[in-house]
């Protein structure tokens, strides 16, 4: 069986691009730029400002883990709004659940690409289910044995903070 | 009879863009957010394809597919995939319990529209029957042909109509234009190197969008075994080189189903007039002929009384105009249209010389002819 380590951090931050980039020009039509500066590895706590909808997804399989998507709530309305072709009005009008939904789907198409390349690379893994979070200010830890890596991408006008939190099958019940 | 697609997945979001993305075809989109709803569905509806997450809650797609397969009712309905899941040990693993195709989000519409339209015979909205657009509407014709002087003929013989010719030398910038803007007809040369205007022809006739655009091969007239391949494989039509361009612009107003009774017939000031054009060919003949009942008929509906039969623009006199001739005259009187001719000294002449037609009474002008009709009417109403 393949091992975590094995995926090196040029494979990884490649393996997000490609996913970010696809599922948001093909969904939404909106190019997305890896944001090398502000690139961390390996954080302890990460801080997230101001009021986000954040999509989380999950992985199983010869590699677990779970991506965050940080969505600020502007980002979110006016991707959901592309999304399904909607203006920013409407979206407001249909209320939150239209958003989480498509902020879940944005997450899982995203999760998905990236998991899928996992698979192809060895690490056969399958998905879970969305789920959404709301809320203002997060400040995340993730437990020791996991390993984490940040990426953030400019979209527009908006930062998409994508948050991976890794660990192999072997350490599942470690 | 309209075709019904189901669409599985929990995501609302994805059940919206489905839908959103089969709204200009013919067709129901049904939904349901699990393999247990989806099964409900299917047996009430059985639909005609199933768009079929992977995950989901209650039942997943996996389960939802295996027992849609061992339902003797349900296991002929064709499933596309349309899932996140694009691994290649996922996708194996589900090709073999009997998938039709399979499409790993993220997605674009067209991609959908393309492979639901290679299951069923997706046609779009405006495909199905309505009012035949008219040879006076504007129209997008694409000319794919790499002889510059064929393309500047094709363009010159269509100028005075109010179709839009676009040029392109090669199938590949052919195609991106059809993707931007849907052409009305595509003329392609069946010269083209490596056989790309079947190549060409084929690509855009497994897009539902373009299923049902003509495409005309232009080709050389002796070339007898490029015919044949065009029209077996499914050509709308040829127009040969030499080009005939009053036969070709014949030709694609009947593709396009264009109502050309305009060139010929028109309503004004309550006289109904029929203009014989000066060299009429027997596809004009025909066209004439077939439009003479329904454009007499719906001037009478329109409360017209009269009508003008104008030859002056006509050249010579033959056995067929003769014959449309006294049609229209015949439908008039069948109708009750009071009528009277115009011609010219040469036609006029013609007539003379003829035992059926020698005592038909011409006007010299369509002024003279509208003053008579407008006594008539003066006449009639004052009796």
């Amino acid at each position: 069986m393949a091992t975590l380590h094995e995926i090196n951090e040029t494979a990884f931050r490649e393996t997000i691009t490609r996913a970010v980039q696809d599922v948001f020009k093909t969904m939404i039509g909106q190019s997305a730029v890896h944001a090398n500066a502000n690139e961390d590895h390996n954080l302890k706590s990460l801080a997230i400002n101001g009021s986000q909808v954040v999509g989380s997804v999950g992985f199983i399989g010869d590699i677990n883990g779970l991506i965050y998507l940080y969505f600020s709530q502007d980002f979110a309305q006016e991707a959901a709004g592309s999304l399904l072709g909607m203006t920013t009005q409407e979206i407001v009008e249909s209320g939150d659940e239209v958003v989480n939904d498509a902020i879940g789907e944005l997450t899982n198409m995203t999760v998905g690409a990236f998991k899928n390349q996992l698979c192809d690379r060895g690490y056969p893994c399958r998905l879970t289910i969305p789920s959404i979070l709301r809320g203002s200010n997060f400040s995340i830890e993730p437990i020791g044995s996991t390993t984490r890596r940040v990426y953030r991408f400019n979209i527009g006008r908006h930062t998409l903070v994508a948050d991976i939190l890794m660990k192999p099958a072997d350490a599942i019940d470690a | 009879m309209r075709y019904k697609i189901l669409t599985v997945d929990d995501s609302k979001t994805v059940r919206i863009i489905v839908k959103k993305a089969f709204r200009l075809y013919d067709c129901d989109i049904l939904e349901a957010a699990n393999g247990v709803e989806g099964l409900a569905v299917a047996s009430k509806e059985s639909p005609d394809a199933i768009l079929l997450d992977v995950t989901m809650p209650v039942m997943d797609g996996v389960e939802m597919l295996t027992r849609l397969k061992s339902d003797p009712a349900l296991k002929n309905v064709p499933v596309v995939m349309l899932t996140a899941e694009g691994g290649r040990d996922n996708v194996l693993k589900i090709a073999k319990i009997g998938v039709r195709d399979y499409i790993v989000k993220p997605f674009k519409e067209d991609v959908l529209i393309q492979k639901v339209g290679r299951i069923i015979d997706l046609k779009p909205l405006d495909a199905t029957p309505s009012k035949a657009k008219s040879i006076l509407d504007e129209a997008n014709l694409v000319v794919i042909e790499d002889k510059p002087a064929i393309l500047q003929q094709i363009q010159d013989g269509l100028r005075h109509t109010p179709w839009k010719v676009h040029g392109m030398a090669s199938t590949t910038e052919a195609l991106d234009f059809c993707a931007k803007t849907p052409p009305d007809l595509v003329m392609v040369s069946l010269s083209l190197p490596d056989e790309s205007a079947f190549t060409f022809f084929r690509t855009i006739r497994n897009n539902p969008k373009h299923k049902y655009t003509p495409v005309f091969g232009l080709v050389v007239k002796t070339d007898n075994a490029a015919q044949q391949q065009a029209q077996q494989v499914g050509f709308t039509a040829l127009a040969t080189k030499p080009l005939d361009m009053t036969e070709v612009e014949s030709k694609i107003a009947k593709a396009m189903n264009l109502d050309t009774s305009h060139r010929y017939f028109n309503m004004d000031s309550g006289i109904l007039t029929l203009a014989i054009p000066d060299n009429p060919t027997q596809h004009v003949i025909n066209e004439i002929t077939n439009y003479l009942k329904p454009k007499i008929t719906e001037a009478v509906d329109a409360g017209i009384g009269k009508a003008i039969i104008n030859v002056q623009a006509l050249k010579r006199l033959d056995m067929t105009i003769i014959k449309v001739l006294f049609q229209a005259m015949q439908t008039c009187r069948e109708l009750a249209l009071h009528f009277c001719l115009v011609g010219n000294p040469a036609i006029i002449a013609e007539c003379k010389g003829f035992e059926d037609t020698r005592n038909w009474q011409f006007y010299n002008s369509l002024e003279e002819a509208q003053a008579s009709l407008g006594a008539i009417s003066v006449t009639s109403s004052s009796a």
